[in-house]
């Protein structure tokens, strides 16, 4: 009995075969368009989701990086509250840096930051209190840290930004699960569609599937066209998705850039090179994937 | 009468009920020796494509057991469809052949879905195409053929995996009396080369004119199984079959 699931190739034979897969492919060119383009939107859709989410990582992480905590002293603290906090502050894990910053200090500072807009020669005596400016190694920490030094007797008021902090954890939060939620539904509509679009080739060539099942084709071997012509759109479409997303980059990002300064992207957020394997990789999953299903389905072999 | 060497084909209280509960085949006995000539006769509806079909294992019998070349087919896993398959060739009333595809190619088809080899592909569809007289036709689209050079071209394609048994379910039924003549010659020819070959048919010239084995399919039954039988019963050395 001849081992029907072997095929070592040579020339003619895979000849044959790519001849026949490029004739399913080319069978239905219309339900071919469409499923590439589904890919392509799924896979810009995903580029982007990605684009922004690194975007937001990016400015994020800078934003928190220079998120600290001020812990300003009563003006009645007495040296041995100061020791007592600095102490406490010293023991705490979370906290990556604490700096003692006396009146005078604040005061020079504040002259520095405003100099030229608010005189501060006209101020008769220092209204600043003495305070500690506390940075934590990760910004969650921020809120408990800061209700903790809120305890200690001689602190008068802790402020960090809170709002900023809370805001860009929840955007990001809030961003993700939307963007997740709008690409599951286009890979679930891509993937349908290219499982329709083998399902009409199946029909297409049941007198060749049939042929072949009686001739004693084996299973694998009737199969591997179709999930080919499933790979074949899934990595068109991605490969499309990818030049209309360097495209865009290409068109909008010095825009971008132009119209955001705030946003102080160093340079790209993302790896550009992994990203447009990335996405060819998706792309050529969610074709084979939805081939192999709906053959499965359609095909009894 | 028992033969020393296993038969090529053997079917043992088969019987066949379809889904819908019609029962083609009812307790069928049958022993086929290599490089037996067969006859499958009987109205339409008794049976005959059902018991061919059960060979190439196109339908899965309900009872009984079934060997092809040694190939328990009534057991034969999904899986292994295939194997069973490269051992028959099998032939249709309606050709099956492709219609965007050339002779060759439709012959060639049947080789190459096989993960052939191309070597063997270019050696073996020449020498089939030329058994079956179809050489100088290879280029041509089965719509520029007749019906007998049609049926020529599947016969070919059945053959050139080289099977050890070819299957007929009506090759004659589409054809003319001299394409009917044209193609029986064939299969007598490649019967003579060895191949057991196994004809359901209607044509009582075909049949009347070869003189070989017959055997009657009647309602599901075999009821009679001749050695050298004519289309009608009784016209030949009869051995009728008791149930």
């Amino acid at each position: 009995m001849k081992n029907g699931a072997t095929i070592i190739l040579d020339w003619g034979k895979l000849k044959f075969f790519l001849g026949e897969v490029l004739r399913n492919f080319s069978r239905n060119t219309g339900m071919q368009v469409t499923a590439i383009g589904t890919v392509a939107i799924t896979i810009v859709l995903l580029g982007l989701f990605l684009f922004v989410r690194g975007a937001l990582a990016d400015v994020g992480s800078r934003l928190l990086d220079q998120i600290e905590v001020s812990a300003y002293l009563r003006t009645d603290v007495t040296p041995a509250q100061v020791t007592a906090i600095a102490h406490f502050l010293a023991e705490d894990p979370r906290i990556a840096s604490a700096r003692f910053v006396p009146k005078k200090q604040a005061l020079a500072e504040l002259r520095e930051r405003t100099k030229g807009t608010i005189d501060t020669a006209l101020l008769t005596e220092n209204p600043l209190p003495d305070k500690f400016r506390i940075k934590t190694h990760v910004p969650d920490d921020v809120p408990a840290v800061a209700a903790s030094i809120r305890r200690l007797s001689g602190v008068d008021n802790v402020v960090y930004g809170q709002k900023i902090v809370q805001r860009l954890l929840q955007l990001g939060a809030v961003l993700r699960r939307i963007g997740i939620a709008v690409i599951v539904v286009f890979f679930a509509v891509a993937g349908i569609i290219i499982s329709n679009t083998i399902r009409l080739t199946v029909f297409a060539r049941r007198r060749e599937i049939a042929i072949m099942q009686l001739v004693g084709a084996t299973g694998t071997y009737i199969r591997l066209p179709f999930i080919c012509e499933g790979l074949l759109d899934g990595v068109i479409g991605a490969l499309l998705a990818v030049a209309l997303l360097a495209a865009a980059r290409i068109a909008l990002w010095p825009r971008l850039l132009e119209a955001l300064p705030w946003v102080q992207l160093a340079g790209m957020p993302v790896d550009a090179r992994l990203l447009v394997a990335q996405l060819v990789a998706v792309g050529a999953a969610i074709g084979v994937v939805a081939s192999w299903i709906s053959v499965g389905r359609h095909l009894r072999t | 009468m028992k033969s020393p060497l296993p038969a090529m084909i053997s079917l043992r209280g088969v019987t066949l009920v379809y889904p819908n509960g019609v029962r083609a085949l009812d307790n069928v006995n049958l022993e086929i020796e290599k490089g037996d000539f067969v006859f499958l006769v009987g109205d339409s509806g008794t049976g005959k494509s059902s018991l061919l079909r059960l060979l190439y294992r196109e339908a899965r019998s309900t009872a009984g057991e079934i060997v092809v070349d040694g190939i328990r087919v009534d057991r034969l896993r999904r899986k292994r469809v295939p194997a069973l398959r490269r051992h028959l060739g099998v032939v249709f009333q309606d050709f099956k052949l492709l219609v965007d595809k050339t002779v060759w190619e439709n012959v060639a088809f049947a080789m190459q879905v096989t993960g052939a080899h191309t070597r063997d592909v270019m050696r073996q569809v020449p020498r089939v195409l030329d058994l079956v007289g179809l050489s100088h036709k290879s280029r041509m689209y089965p719509g520029e053929l007749s019906g007998g050079e049609q049926q020529r071209a599947a016969i070919a394609r059945a053959l050139v995996n080289n099977p050890k048994i070819l299957l007929c379910d009506e090759p004659t039924g589409n054809l003319d009396p001299a394409n009917t003549t044209e193609i029986t010659a064939l299969l007598q020819r490649i019967n003579l080369k060895g191949t057991t070959v196994v004809v359901a048919t209607h044509n009582q010239a075909v049949v009347d004119r070869m003189r070989r084995r017959v055997v009657r399919l009647s309602d599901g039954r075999i009821t009679a199984d001749e050695e050298r039988g004519y289309y009608y019963l009784g016209l030949g050395q009869t051995q009728v079959l008791s149930g």
